[in-house]
């Protein structure tokens, strides 16, 4: 709640603010769904700034645990927007993902994705 | 499942163990233990770090140049299967294994070669610059000045105060 995260997608949306995890009361870690508030948006873009809208934590600074029992962290906190039926808004997705997104069923997400981690 | 190398340590990473790190340019750092991890948070470089093998390396106390190196390589082309060749790796990876100590070992033995001599040479060149410091001693029994006070024998005195007691 109240993390300002990155938009790595071309929503139209730079800067968003966790309102609510989807699933859950402590949060959302790397691969869960967020909702969240648009802060800061591009001009012209999907995404305008003040809209609800809902994402996907694709990067967290937070290390998550893997199935192999390794883990895994990230530089920094990034969302890619989707709507509610977890179809991404944007059509391109940047920098590296994890691969638990498939795990999630965000399969449109990875194949957007230049890296996979 | 494949054993991947500590970016730091250079040590085997197995499944499960350790943690990675993506940088934003989607490069991985993965380390074998919050030693490594910790390490590599405050910037040091592992090739000024003593204990890794970055450092040995560079520095010649291991063994760097060996044909047995190069069966441990990423390949970018998958092998295709074969019973017969993998049966055969099998055998090979122990005796390649054994060789590899043995050549380790001989490196660092002559590695380790020139050091008595070099030991001893430099005693032999402090004897010689301070021979000053030495006397004979015929020299120390006639002048008692040379000499350190008389020390007093304690085991004795123990000896007495145990009786004492009884």
């Amino acid at each position: 709640m109240r993390t300002v995260l990155k938009v790595v997608d071309n929503s139209g949306a730079k800067k968003v603010m966790c309102i609510q995890a989807v699933k859950g009361k402590k949060g959302a870690r790397l691969g869960d769904t967020i909702v969240a508030s648009v802060k800061e948006a591009y001009p012209n873009g999907k995404v305008k700034k003040g809209k609800v809208v809902h994402g996907v934590v694709v990067r967290a600074a937070m290390q998550r645990g893997r199935c192999d029992g390794s883990e895994v962290k990230f530089d920094d906190n990034a969302v890619v927007l989707v709507d509610k039926q977890g179809q991404p808004i944007g059509t391109r997705v940047f920098g590296p993902v994890p691969h638990e997104l498939r795990k999630k069923k965000h399969v449109k997400i990875l194949s957007l994705a230049k890296h996979i981690a | 499942m494949r054993l991947e190398k500590c970016w730091f340590c250079s040590s085997t990473i197995y499944p499960g163990h350790g943690i990675q790190f993506v940088r934003n340019d989607a490069k991985i750092f993965r380390f074998c233990r919050s030693k490594c991890h910790k390490n590599f948070k405050m910037k040091r470089n592992p090739r000024k770090v003593k204990w890794t093998k970055a450092y040995r390396r560079l520095h010649g106390k291991d063994m760097t140049q060996d044909s047995t190196f190069e069966f441990e390589r990423k390949r970018n082309r998958p092998e295709r299967y074969d019973r017969n060749l993998a049966e055969n790796t099998l055998k090979a990876i122990k005796k390649i294994d054994k060789v590899r100590v043995t050549r380790e070992a001989k490196h660092i033995e002559r590695r380790m070669k020139g050091k008595k001599g070099k030991e001893l040479q430099e005693a032999k060149k402090e004897l010689e610059q301070n021979i000053s410091l030495v006397k004979a001693p015929a020299v120390l029994k006639e002048d008692l000045s040379l000499t350190l006070p008389i020390k007093v024998k304690v085991s004795q005195t123990q000896a007495e105060s145990h009786l004492m007691e009884e």
